[in-house]
């Protein structure tokens, strides 16, 4: 493989770790051409529904209702929980989370945990905690079990292994699950997790899951898969966990409804998940507990601009569009979200201050939220706020403020750009290429205008 | 302070004005519902029966059992050849599960059930083929109305599936079946 999969506190930065992923030409190719089918099935799924434009704008609206009555919601949905019988617990970080969730476990005496996919619990690294205390975490949602398996994070949102090859898949379930040396058919290969994943739901002691919506007046949580491992799991043993952040939370059904008209359109372009079930309360004799977790987005919402990051639904349509993600994989944003909702909520983690740059700022990840999370000027945003904390990557440090003070100055401009013409029409390509940096890599240089766009301009348009 | 007050007390600080709630009214399309509703079920890959009713279910069903499948039913009317069991566990073999609707949505094919219907939870997760039932009359138009409709009292749990189980986790391949049923007939009545 040919792919980075260190993640977390990245060392690299995100155009060092985009390099290698980018030195397989073929599979970079392939990926984008993956990613790029999803956005079509989306766009297709979007025309559909004469309605779509007016579901993001209420999307957007309800979510930033949520958002700036967050405390009387949150108290509220804690209530009407109490009031169905399951246990509410607070965190304020990714390690407090843990700790409940493990002190949660060992009260039962649990050795094995069946965990259905959540973007939380690896914000919060939550599986080798666990482990290290002993509990077996077996991920069930089929992309994660191979992430799991191959010991990788995942490189996306929604098909967390979008990166591998099927042939990959079945050289790693040859070595793991025993299947056929060779085999790699899609569909021998689910059915043979499909049989080692039901052996591990029918001998869990618990089961965990992510939210994708908290009803507050219901005091019910809603979980969205397609594979229904997460109703698998926490059908099957008496004790169910969920881990939410405390941006999932809606205010009623009726809001709920219009995220699940746009989730699973937007993500995969499927009318619906194929479950989405809604839990209030736990089974007969069973426990169930939801962990409401902050981990850093009350410190978002303190920033106007920084806050509507959190009417994100994860449905992950902003990676699968995005030109840097499509070719330059998940593994090189530097945070466990990649794409441009990774710099979003990820940027300021980010110790390399690279993953701003990580960015076209085209818009297009704007152009296709389904709550109208303004991506693109969040993550112009986060320059400006690596900018002003004296964080900017290496290099924009020392030359930014100089090319500021270039391109204000009309008389330096034009003088340069002439100098730039001629010499782009008399030199020859190799002494100009040096110059150009990073951009000339890939692209040929320019062919020089006989003038500049103002001489050409005075000339034909002028007084 | 507890994580509790820290959290609610940092939320008095939202930087974003307070925004009122919109008011949620998006037009139903009430043309040919139960034509919709075939459309997209058979578009998340499951297949509707329009006229073989309560009858051609149970016909389908004996059908099954002849074959020597592991049939249990929860609809009135329909019996299969299992028991209810004591415990969730003991449904790891059931090859067709027979479960009431209360409600078809027809803009997404998605079917709603609720637990009361079920006998265990994970009825219909575990079995390796579902049948739904479903009462002509109860097809809605969108998301919109069914929720208006959707029983889930305290303590219940309820689930809206639309098709079978299905993931396109490996190069994007769809794969019908990965942990849930492995297809989906639903039966008008």
């Amino acid at each position: 493989m040919s792919t980075n999969h260190t993640s977390g506190a990245g060392s690299a930065t995100h155009a060092k770790k985009a390099e290698i992923f980018c030195q397989d030409e073929a599979r970079v190719d392939w990926h984008s051409k993956a990613l790029w089918m999803l956005r079509e099935k989306r766009d297709r799924a979007a025309s559909s529904i004469p309605e779509w434009e007016q579901l993001r704008e209420l999307g957007s609206q309800l979510k930033l209702h949520t958002l700036t009555h967050l405390d009387q919601y949150l108290e509220e949905f804690e209530k009407n929980c109490h009031a169905n019988g399951i246990q509410v617990h607070w965190a304020k970080d990714g390690a407090e989370h843990n700790q409940i969730v493990h002190k949660i476990l060992a009260e039962k005496q649990v050795k094995k945990l069946v965990k259905s996919k959540s973007m939380l619990t690896e914000e919060c690294h939550l599986n080798p905690y666990l482990e290290s205390h002993g509990i077996e975490v077996i991920d069930t949602d089929l992309g994660e079990r191979i992430i799991q398996l191959a010991k990788q994070p995942p490189s996306h949102i929604v098909v967390p292994a979008i990166h591998m090859k099927k042939e990959e898949v079945g050289d790693l379930f040859h070595e793991k699950l025993g299947t056929d040396a060779g085999a790699s058919d899609p569909l021998y290969l689910t059915r043979a997790a499909r049989a080692h994943l039901r052996e591990q739901f029918l001998s869990a002691d618990a089961a965990m899951t992510g939210v994708n919506m908290a009803i507050a007046d219901k005091g019910a949580v809603v979980v969205c898969t397609n594979e229904g491992n997460a109703d698998m799991g926490a059908n099957l043993p008496k004790l169910q966990l969920h881990s939410m952040g405390i941006d999932k939370i809606v205010p009623n059904l009726d809001s709920a409804a219009v995220i699940l008209r746009t989730l699973a359109r937007n993500a995969t372009g499927q009318p619906v998940t194929t479950y989405s079930a809604f839990y209030r309360g736990p089974q007969t004799d069973g426990e169930m507990h939801i962990i409401i977790v902050d981990n850093g987005r009350t410190d978002m919402l303190q920033d106007k601009i920084l806050a509507e990051s959190l009417k994100c639904i994860r449905c992950g349509g902003c990676l699968n569009t995005c030109p840097v993600y499509r070719r330059s994989g998940g593994y090189s944003y530097n945070y466990t979200i990649p794409g441009p909702i990774g710099i979003a909520v990820g940027a300021q983690a980010d110790d390399t201050n690279s993953i701003p740059w990580a960015c076209t700022l085209c818009g297009s990840c704007s152009y296709v939220c389904p709550t109208k999370v303004p991506l693109d000027k969040i993550i112009h945003h986060h320059r400006r706020l690596k900018a002003k904390a004296g964080k900017l990557p290496y290099g924009k440090r020392s030359y930014m403020p100089l090319v500021g003070n270039f391109m204000a100055s009309e008389t330096m401009l034009n003088c340069s750009m002439s100098v730039a013409r001629t010499a782009l029409r008399i030199l020859p390509g190799a002494v100009l290429k040096p110059f150009s940096g990073a951009w000339g890599k890939y692209r040929e240089l320019p062919i020089a205008p006989k003038s500049s766009f103002e001489t050409w301009f005075n000339k034909n348009r002028g007084q | 302070m507890s994580s509790k007050q820290s959290i609610l007390h940092a939320l008095k600080r939202v930087a974003v004005e307070p925004q009122a709630m919109p008011e949620i009214n998006v037009s139903p399309r009430l043309d040919d519902v139960i034509g919709q509703f075939e459309t997209n079920l058979g578009a998340v890959a499951g297949t509707l029966h329009r006229e073989a009713g309560l009858s051609g279910l149970q016909a389908k069903v004996d059908e099954l059992i002849a074959q020597g499948q592991q049939v249990i039913s929860t609809v009135e009317g329909i019996t299969g050849n299992r028991t209810l069991p004591e415990t969730a566990h003991e449904l790891k073999d059931i090859d067709y599960a027979v479960i009431p609707g209360d409600l078809a949505v027809a803009e997404n094919g998605a079917i709603w059930v609720n637990n009361k219907n079920l006998g265990h939870r994970v009825t219909p997760f575990i079995c390796e083929n579902l049948f739904l039932v479903v009462k002509a009359d109860t097809v809605v138009a969108n998301m919109h109305q069914a929720v208006k409709q959707i029983g889930l009292e305290s303590g219940e749990f309820g689930v809206f599936i639309a098709g079978p189980s299905k993931t396109a986790d490996i190069e994007q391949a769809l794969v019908v079946g990965a942990h849930g049923a492995c297809s989906l007939n639903v039966y008008l009545t």
